[in-house]
């Protein structure tokens, strides 16, 4: 058990005492630099406050029996030699997987940027869920170097 | 100043200086009155230089700037006196670009290369060209003119005796590009699949060739100034290569580029229409819209790297700088858009 206030909490405070009470005091050509040193803060906060893993999403296309960090580099591996792209269903997956790691990375990162394109909306890509293919059953697709992605 | 983006550098030598810009100039005397910082240049120091001249080829008082290498870059950086040669091709050729005056690998002078241009005057800060609703009247024409110079560099073709360090553009087309890419995320410790997922696009799309012709690399809203709603220079020639007339046109429309204005299509600054209009004009060639895609396709991926590279500097090479620190996140950014751009109903499918 930690002590209380939690770190995020702490981050938050401090963040809020650098924008508001100190940056006005700095110089106007250091300004910038108070505002990334926030920007970093935020980040931290929002990442100390994540419960999810974004690989787990990852059990929907592979069996369990490999760890996390092993599977993202396996679906990277699989995604360069076109692995799903004979199989619709896993195709789509495949996708829906790449879209759930890019929204929960940038949720962290740069939540203003979700919100400018209108991706982390209710009933937005969050919402998205349709069911992989069961790896333990289904066949995983063969490469296929001429099939294209669509567009 | 450590940590946040500055120039990190050692005290420049003002002796060597002063002789090496009269020697270069033919002035008799030199005088420097002042030697400032300037900030941006994510790779490169840029200094403001102010001098009196007394005789030589800029005798009088001048406003410069001086260009030094980074400690660290990137690879596909070209050298300052590479750079130099570039942008004085440029200016020959029309373009609106600072006028390069000299350049030195010499050490003794300010220990590292630099090169020594013209300073233009203006603003090149893209947050305030993209959100400065006093700009807006003028932009669209803004675009016209970015159309035209592009038009204008994209006339300097290979083979040139003046360029013939550049790489040939065989060694440098898409499929290079690509297997670059991989190289490099091979090398990265985290895997990034949207980067996989978007090169193997690339990969199965490759348009036909085109002719290899100069492109800037890095044409974009940022590096260029504007004065009073006049387009006053071209800035950051490091990158340029021989490549494909469409490889500008795709880096300036990539949404990475638009900063405060995403739904202006054309480096936040207009629609599409008065860059495509002001480069046909000039070129006399109809723009591809199914071309511009897949080099802002390919646009995209290719600053996700560069982004990664950038905090490479700091991860890797040891820059205690937090804007270094911080680039790499962006690569993620244009993984949405990869997403955006091929997948687009996939962020509703199924809801």
């Amino acid at each position: 058990m930690r002590d209380l206030p939690s770190g995020p909490a702490l981050l938050a405070l401090a963040r809020d005492i650098l924008l508001n009470e100190l940056t006005p005091l700095l110089p106007e050509e250091r300004r910038p630099d108070a505002l990334l040193v926030a920007r970093c803060m935020a980040i931290a906060q929002r990442e100390a406050e994540a419960r999810e893993t974004p690989e787990h999403h990852l059990r929907e296309l592979y069996s369990a029996d490999t760890d996390t960090d092993g599977l993202l580099a396996r679906f990277a591996r699989d995604l360069r030699i076109g692995a799903f792209e004979n199989s619709p269903e896993r195709e789509l997956c495949a996708r829906a997987i790449l879209w759930r790691l890019t929204v929960a990375k940038l949720r962290q990162s740069n939540p203003e940027f979700l919100a400018a394109n209108g991706v982390d909306q209710p009933g937005g890509v969050v919402g998205r869920a349709r069911p992989c293919p069961s790896p333990a059953s289904g066949k995983r697709s063969t490469p296929s170097h001429a099939a294209k992605s669509s567009s | 100043m450590a940590g946040t983006g500055s120039p990190q550098s050692e005290p420049c030598r003002a002796g060597a200086l002063r002789e090496f810009l009269a020697a270069a100039s033919g002035a008799c005397t030199v005088e420097i009155t002042a030697l400032m910082p300037l900030r941006g240049g994510a790779l490169q120091e840029n200094w403001a230089l102010d001098v009196r001249f007394s005789g030589g080829v800029l005798d009088g008082e001048q406003r410069l700037v001086v260009r030094r290498s980074a400690a660290t870059g990137v690879a596909a950086s070209l050298t300052r006196l590479q750079e130099f040669a570039v942008q004085k091709a440029a200016f020959a050729a029309g373009v609106t670009v600072a006028e390069p005056l000299f350049a030195s690998e010499d050490p003794a002078i300010w220990g590292k290369p630099f090169l020594i241009m013209r300073r233009a005057s203006g603003i090149a800060a893209p947050d305030r060209i993209t959100g400065d609703r006093a700009l807006d009247p003028a932009l669209p024409g803004i675009a016209e003119r970015l159309g035209h110079e592009l038009a204008l560099i994209h006339a300097i073709r290979p083979p040139r005796a003046d360029l013939a360090f550049l790489v040939p553009y065989a060694e440098n087309g898409p499929l290079r590009q690509i297997a670059g890419f991989r190289a490099y995320l091979d090398r990265h410790p985290t895997p990034r699949p949207v980067l996989e997922w978007g090169t193997r696009w690339l990969e199965t799309h490759l348009p036909p060739p085109g002719e290899p012709v100069l492109c800037h690399h890095d044409f974009r809203t940022g590096n260029y100034m504007l004065d009073g709603g006049e387009l006053a220079a071209i800035l950051d020639w490091e990158f340029a290569g021989w490549g494909d007339p469409y490889e500008d046109i795709g880096w300036f429309c990539c949404k990475s580029w638009r900063f405060a204005r995403l739904d202006r299509e054309a480096g936040g600054i207009a629609d599409r229409t008065p860059l495509y209009r002001g480069y046909e004009s000039e070129s006399g060639q109809a723009i591809d819209p199914n071309r511009v895609r897949f080099w802002e396709l390919l646009a995209s991926v290719r600053w996700a790297i560069i982004a990664l590279q950038q905090t490479d500097r700091h991860m890797i090479g040891g820059e205690p700088d937090l804007d270094l620190a911080l680039t790499g996140r962006r690569a993620t950014e244009c993984e949405l858009e990869l997403l955006m751009l091929l997948d687009a109903g996939g962020n509703c499918a199924d809801a």
